[in-house]
C-alpha cells in the first residue's frame, strides 16, 4: 500500500457527529478561491512556473503552523490510487486528481483543512467540519486564509475583489456549502421542485463530489452561486437561510412518510435496506449508498438500525473504491471490491 | 407553440429563469439548446445542473459578452479577449485591468453586481522568488525593456524599470 495512504488515518476524524441537524446534514464548508500576484494563472503557466508556485505556497502554507504533523503533498509523486484516495476524502476534485502538470495540496493532520494547489487557480483553501457549521467552519477558513494572506501576495483588486480564472468565483472567492442528506424529499419525489425552488435563491445544488456530479445516496450539496457583490457574512447568511428551510421541508416530508399506511411502506424500505447491508455478499458503492441512505433515515426516526450517524459518515467516506483498496492492502478489480465492501459493511452494521 | 428563442426551430421545452441578486433573465429554450447552455434537465438520471449555470459557462459567455474589438489583448500575458470568450477562463490578474470595461458587463450579468463589496486585503509579503525564477524573470523584464527603449516607449520603459527593482536584482 502506498506510504501516501499509510500516512493518513484509517478514519476521517472531522465527519464524526459533531455539528448541528447531523441527521440530515452531513457536513458544512468553506472554501476561498486564491491566486498569486504575478504569476500567470495555472491553466496559461508553463510546468517550471507551476513548480515555483507549488513551491511558494507549500512553503506559506508550512508556516503558519495551522498543519502541523500534516501532509504536504506532490503529485507527481502519487499514482491513480492515491489521487483517488484524496478526492474520496474531499481533500482535492476530481479536476485536481487527473492534474499531469505540478500540483499539490497540502492537509491539516485532523483533515479539516486543506489548500489544493495549482488547480483552475493556485490555491484554493478549505475547511471542512461535521454537520451544519457555517459559522465555526468560515472562522476556520477564514483564519487560514488570513495566515496564507499575509504570507504571499494575493491578487486583488478593490473592484473586482479576489482575482481568480474564471470571472464566477471572482470578489470573495467564497463558496459555502452544506451537504444536505434528504432521503424523504427524494422518495417523495419532491425533489425537482425543490430544486427549482433554489435556483431562484441565489444558490446552486449537486451531487456528493460537486459539479457534474449525480446525486448518489441523496446527498445534495447546496452552495452559494455567486460570490461578488455581497460580502462573505451575507452569502453565508443566505446560505445558512436556504438550509433551515430545507431542514424544515425534509422533516415534513419524513413526517408524511410515517403518516397513516405510508408508515408500513417507509419501514419496510428502511428494514428491508439494513437486511441488504447485513446479509448482501457483494455491493457496489451505488447500491451501498442507496441503501445506507434508508438505514440512515431510520436512525432519524428512532428505529433501531444498529449503527449512529458516526458510523454512516464513516461508512459513506470509507466504502468508496480507493478505500476499500487501501483497507485492503492491494489493488482490487471491480468484482473483488465489492465482495470485499460487502465484508466491512456487515461488520459495520451488525 | 412557443419556439426556441436560441436555435428558433424547435419548441420550447424548456423554461429558464434567472434570478441573481436580484436581476432577472428569461428564456425558453429547446432541449438541445438548454443542454448547450450546460442545463441538461437530467434530473431523471439523478444528474442534476439547474442553477448550475455558473459552473458551465462557455456557452453563457458567447452569449452575454459584450462586442469587443478583436484585438484586444492582456497588458500581463497577452491573453486574447476573444481566447477568453472561448473558455471563460482569464489568463493571469492583470487580465482584470486589461479587460475591467468588458468584465465590469459580465460580473453585472454573473453576479448581479460589478463591484466587490466583501472583506478587503490590506497586501502580503513579496515573493520570495528562488534564484533561479528571479533571474529568468529578470532576464526577460531586461529583454522587454530593451525593446520598449528601441520603439521609444519610455511609460512601458519605466513600468519595466521599477518591476526589475522590485525582483531586488538592481537595474539594467
Amino acid at each position: 500500500m502506498p506510504e501516501m495512504i499509510k500516512s493518513f488515518r484509517p478514519y476521517v476524524t472531522w465527519a464524526n457527529e459533531r455539528g448541528a441537524w447531523p441527521d440530515m446534514i452531513f457536513s458544512t464548508r468553506v472554501r476561498f478561491a486564491r491566486n498569486l500576484e504575478g504569476f500567470p494563472f495555472p491553466n496559461r503557466a508553463e510546468p517550471r512556473e507551476l513548480a515555483e508556485m507549488r513551491r511558494l505556497a507549500l512553503t506559506a502554507a508550512r508556516g503558519t503552523g495551522l498543519f502541523p504533523r500534516g501532509h504536504f503533498l506532490k503529485f507527481e509523486t502519487l499514482g491513480q490510487l492515491e489521487r483517488r484516495f484524496l478526492v474520496e476524502r474531499h481533500h482535492v476534485s476530481r479536476l485536481l486528481a487527473g492534474a499531469v502538470l505540478p500540483a499539490g495540496a497540502a492537509v491539516s493532520n485532523d483533515e479539516d483543512l486543506s489548500v489544493m494547489i495549482n488547480e483552475e487557480d493556485h490555491l484554493r483553501l478549505q475547511c471542512l467540519a461535521s454537520g451544519f457549521a457555517i459559522e465555526e467552519c468560515f472562522a476556520a477558513a477564514m483564519r487560514l486564509d488570513e495566515a496564507l494572506g499575509r504570507a504571499l501576495p494575493f491578487a486583488y483588486s478593490p473592484r473586482f475583489g479576489y482575482l481568480t480564472a474564471c470571472p464566477t468565483n471572482a470578489g470573495t472567492g467564497m463558496r459555502v456549502s452544506c451537504l444536505a442528506h434528504l432521503p424523504a424529499l427524494s422518495r417523495l419525489g419532491r425533489m425537482p421542485a425543490v430544486l427549482e425552488n433554489l435556483s431562484h435563491l441565489g444558490v446552486t445544488a449537486r451531487g456528493i463530489y460537486g459539479e457534474g456530479t449525480v446525486a448518489l445516496g441523496d446527498y445534495y450539496q447546496i452552495s452559494n452561486a455567486t460570490c461578488l457583490g455581497r460580502t462573505e457574512g451575507e452569502f453565508c447568511q443566505n446560505i445558512d437561510r436556504v438550509i433551515r428551510n430545507l431542514i424544515r421541508q425534509e422533516i415534513s416530508a419524513r413526517e408524511a412518510l410515517l403518516k397513516g399506511r405510508a408508515r408500513l411502506r417507509t419501514e419496510d424500505a428502511v428494514y428491508r435496506a439494513i437486511g441488504l447491508l447485513r446479509h448482501a455478499r457483494t455491493l457496489s458503492y451505488e447500491e451501498f449508498m442507496q441503501n445506507v441512505s434508508l438505514a440512515r433515515m431510520g436512525a432519524a426516526m428512532g428505529w433501531s438500525v444498529g449503527a449512529g450517524y458516526s458510523d454512516f459518515n464513516q461508512a459513506t467516506l470509507l466504502m468508496q473504491p480507493a478505500h476499500i483498496q487501501a483497507a485492503a492492502g492491494k489493488a482490487l478489480g471491480p468484482e473483488d471490491r465489492d465482495a470485499f465492501r460487502a465484508e466491512l459493511v456487515r461488520k459495520t452494521f451488525r | 407553440m412557443k419556439l426556441c428563442e436560441e436555435c428558433r426551430k424547435e419548441a420550447a421545452a424548456v423554461f429558464l429563469k434567472l434570478a441573481v441578486n436580484n436581476k432577472i433573465t428569461e428564456m425558453h429554450l429547446c432541449p438541445a439548446c438548454a443542454a448547450k447552455k450546460g442545463m441538461g434537465f437530467g434530473l431523471e438520471t439523478g444528474a442534476f445542473n439547474i442553477g448550475d449555470i455558473v459552473g458551465n459557462m462557455s456557452g453563457y459567455f458567447k452569449d452575454f459578452l459584450p462586442p469587443e474589438k478583436k484585438t484586444l489583448r492582456c497588458r500581463g500575458c497577452g491573453l486574447k479577449y476573444a481566447d477568453f470568450k472561448e473558455s471563460g477562463r482569464l489568463g493571469c490578474p492583470d487580465c482584470y485591468s486589461s479587460f475591467e470595461a468588458q468584465l465590469v458587463e459580465l460580473m453585472a450579468r454573473i453576479h448581479g453586481s460589478a463591484q466587490h463589496t466583501g472583506r478587503a486585503y490590506a497586501g502580503g509579503a513579496e515573493l520570495k522568488l528562488s534564484k533561479a525564477e528571479a533571474a529568468r524573470r529578470l532576464e526577460q523584464l531586461r529583454a522587454e525593456l530593451n525593446e520598449a527603449v528601441s520603439r521609444e516607449d519610455f511609460e512601458a520603459a519605466a513600468r519595466l524599470r521599477d518591476a526589475m527593482k522590485r525582483l531586488g536584482n538592481g537595474h539594467a
